[in-house]
């Protein structure tokens, strides 16, 4: 058998590379601040080659949309900085919808929103509980949940969701307060709240010190396991939210709605500054990820191109926010 | 003192030395899924006249060959710790190209030797692309992976929306060749298994895979070149994706734009459940084609059954979360 010793110098491309700390702290800054200033260059674009962006019928749109974006990715970016994530946020955000929309015929709409509040807040607690407890990588828990729950809504429903949605949530969702879309107030009040809680208390500060390292915050004497349950609880309410708005705003129910919503959380939430090892990322960077990422998504309508296109758009941000988060957490591991 | 020796001594009559024994104990996960195997087969035969004969094992086996094929690039990428999750769009994007370019051509039954290759090159570049961003970048393979599915979803949507038709007869062959009753793409399969189990076991590469799971660092240290295992097993996975769509498209005889639909996850589940790691570096290739018998014995015991395909998918996701559940994790294993 041949030889493969190889000079130890050869292995990566950067090896033997030391990064100056001016490097790191520029690499840094990009990751945080590269969505505020792609928000700008795409405003600047679209008010050069679509000035039908800033027609306020669509600007409605947009605002709803990143609402209901919002809502759902405020959760995950709590998942996230747990070093977990959670795939499983478009079929809670589905099986929300169905059981509100199905029990509207039979139940006042408190009983039916307590339901769908329970069902995620259980569903949270199994994610967390199979990461957490049995240490399954987050990926694969949550990816099995979603196909759980999936096929938990195809069976409820027999494969056709029928019925309408009650008449409060689509005004939540289609009436706008003075000129701002009532969604976007539902999502202001979710982000004052959850940055309340991430700055000014002890669980918010144990986020992300289990995110930054789980084992100087179990040394610490944080209950790590309980961090990360209830990270994932919070987020499969906050997507069960996301889904009301979102049936709220399209006024019917199908077994598609919202399966885009685990990709579109995770991308903003990764082009907002949140890193997948955990501790780092905020929600002022994830509201700027959500906003850029339906920004760029309503374009390829505004601007004619197909439809299809979007997934590919959905694919390039996720792919560059990654490396840029990647290549960061690298030169900050040198 | 005395104690102590006492104590090994009783450890080591507990943890009986003979050959059986040890071999039972190292292979638990196999032994228990082929176990599973069994008596799923053996139900099934309860159940029903038509299970346990002869074209329905056949079968069974032949519509294993598209997860096969998939789990086994899986397995590649599960090893060294990653997770591709483009697969799925691969295989798509292959059989599209491949019927679109049969269906501008009429069909020539000259340009199936080209077009093979063409498919498995096209794999190849996937996988160097996708193993070059992630071994640059130091990301997250699996985010990686599903960026890159997106974008390849976008770019099979942009191809065509409908079935691409015009494949040639000669090419179904692929799928409905046989000697007497034995398909001749099962024989094949069988051997595509032989080699995958030479390749992890008995060739450097192989080896490299499994050591650069185990512990990077310490593969880096045993001079195992770190990077080309991990580009490598994307290739393998990829192009292992390639021909599983190169395969479909002989099965369903259409380009089909929303081919290989979950196909995914089903191979990350079938590895799984077969005993590889998903933190890498364990598990063997005979636990992987376990989980792929099973996955497909299951979904045609459902057939048999007729339960509703509504209820299919409820089941299929328990079994994920039974199997999720009782995963060993990498620190029991280490204990």
């Amino acid at each position: 058998m041949k030889s493969t010793a190889v000079s130890p110098k050869k292995f990566t491309l950067f090896s033997g590379f030391r990064p100056t700390p001016r490097l790191v702290r520029g690499v840094d800054l990009a990751g945080q601040w590269a969505a505020p200033i792609m928000i700008v260059i795409v405003m600047i674009a679209a008010a050069i080659y679509a000035p039908a962006f800033f027609n306020p019928t669509n600007l409605k749109t947009v605002g709803i949309q990143i609402a209901v974006l919002g809502v759902v990715t405020v959760g995950q970016t709590l998942v996230l900085l747990n070093r977990s994530i959670d795939m499983s946020v478009s079929a809670v955000l589905a099986l929300g919808a169905v059981i509100v929309v199905q029990t509207e015929a039979g139940n006042s709409i408190g009983v039916s929103l307590v339901q769908a509040l329970a069902i995620a807040a259980l569903i949270g607690l199994a994610n967390g509980f199979l990461v957490a407890k049995r240490h399954v990588p987050p990926f694969v828990a949550t990816f099995g949940m979603l196909v759980f729950v999936g096929g938990a809504r195809l069976a409820y429903t027999k494969g056709q969701a029928s019925g309408t949605v009650p008449a409060l949530l689509r005004s939540i969702s289609i009436e706008s307060v003075g000129p701002i879309p009532a969604a976007l107030i539902v999502w202001l009040i979710v982000n004052i709240i959850v940055i309340f809680v991430l700055r000014y208390t002890r669980f918010g500060r144990w986020i992300y010190a289990v995110g930054g390292n789980p084992g100087a915050a179990r040394y610490a004497g944080i209950n790590v396991d309980w961090v990360l349950i209830s990270a994932h609880i919070a987020c499969s309410v906050l997507a069960i939210l996301g889904g009301l708005l979102l049936s709220g705003y399209i006024g019917y129910v199908d077994l598609r709605l919202g399966s885009d919503y685990n990709m579109n959380s995770i991308a903003a939430a990764i082009v907002g500054g949140t890193t997948f090892t955990g501790g780092r990322g905020n929600m002022f960077g994830t509201a700027a990820g959500v906003a850029l990422l339906i920004m760029l998504l309503n374009l390829v309508v505004v601007l004619g191109l197909s439809i299809h296109w979007q997934y590919a758009m959905q694919g390039i941000v996720l792919v560059l926010a990654t490396a840029l988060q990647g290549f960061r957490q690298f030169l900050l591991s040198r | 003192m005395a104690m102590t020796y006492d104590d090994t001594a009783t450890n080591e009559a507990t943890l009986s030395t003979k050959g059986w024994m040890v071999f039972a104990r190292n292979n638990a996960t196999i032994l228990l899924i082929y176990f599973l195997i069994f008596v799923l087969i053996i139900t099934g035969s309860f159940f029903s006249d038509r299970f346990l004969t002869a074209s329905n094992l056949l079968n069974i086996m032949r519509q294993s060959i598209v997860l096969g094929l998939l789990a086994i690039g899986q397995t590649a990428v599960l090893l060294t710790g990653g997770m591709d999750i483009s697969q799925e769009q691969v295989s798509r994007l292959v059989g599209l190209t491949i019927a679109t370019f049969f269906a501008t051509s009429e069909s020539n039954p000259a340009l199936i030797l080209p077009l093979l290759l063409l498919g498995i090159a096209m794999g190849t570049i996937l996988g160097l692309f996708n193993g070059w961003l992630i071994t640059r970048t130091h990301a997250v393979p699996f985010i990686i992976t599903f960026g890159v599915s997106f974008l390849l979803r976008g770019v099979n949507l942009a191809i065509s929306t409908t079935p691409i038709r015009g494949i040639p007869d000669v090419y179904l062959k692929i799928y409905d060749a046989k000697i007497g009753i034995v398909p001749v793409n099962v024989i094949v399969m069988a051997l595509v298994w032989l080699l995958a189990w030479y390749f992890t076991t008995r060739t450097p590469l192989g080896r490299s895979i499994y050591a650069v799971g185990g512990s990077e660092r310490i593969a880096k240290l045993s001079a195992i070149r770190v990077n080309r295992s991990i580009v490598w097993s994307y290739v393998l996975s990829s192009a292992f994706a390639a021909l599983a769509g190169l395969f479909l498209l002989a099965r369903t005889g259409v380009g089909d734009p929303s081919a290989a639909e979950g196909m995914t996850f089903q191979s990350i589940v079938a590895a799984a459940v077969g005993g590889i790691s998903l933190y890498g570096g364990r598990g063997s290739i005979f636990g992987t084609l376990g989980g792929v018998l099973l996955l497909t014995l299951l979904a045609n015991f459902f057939n048999l059954m007729q339960v509703n395909i509504f209820y299919q998918q409820l089941l299929l996701g328990v079994v994920v979360l039974v199997a999720v559940a009782s995963y060993k994790s990498k620190q029991l294993g280490a204990l």
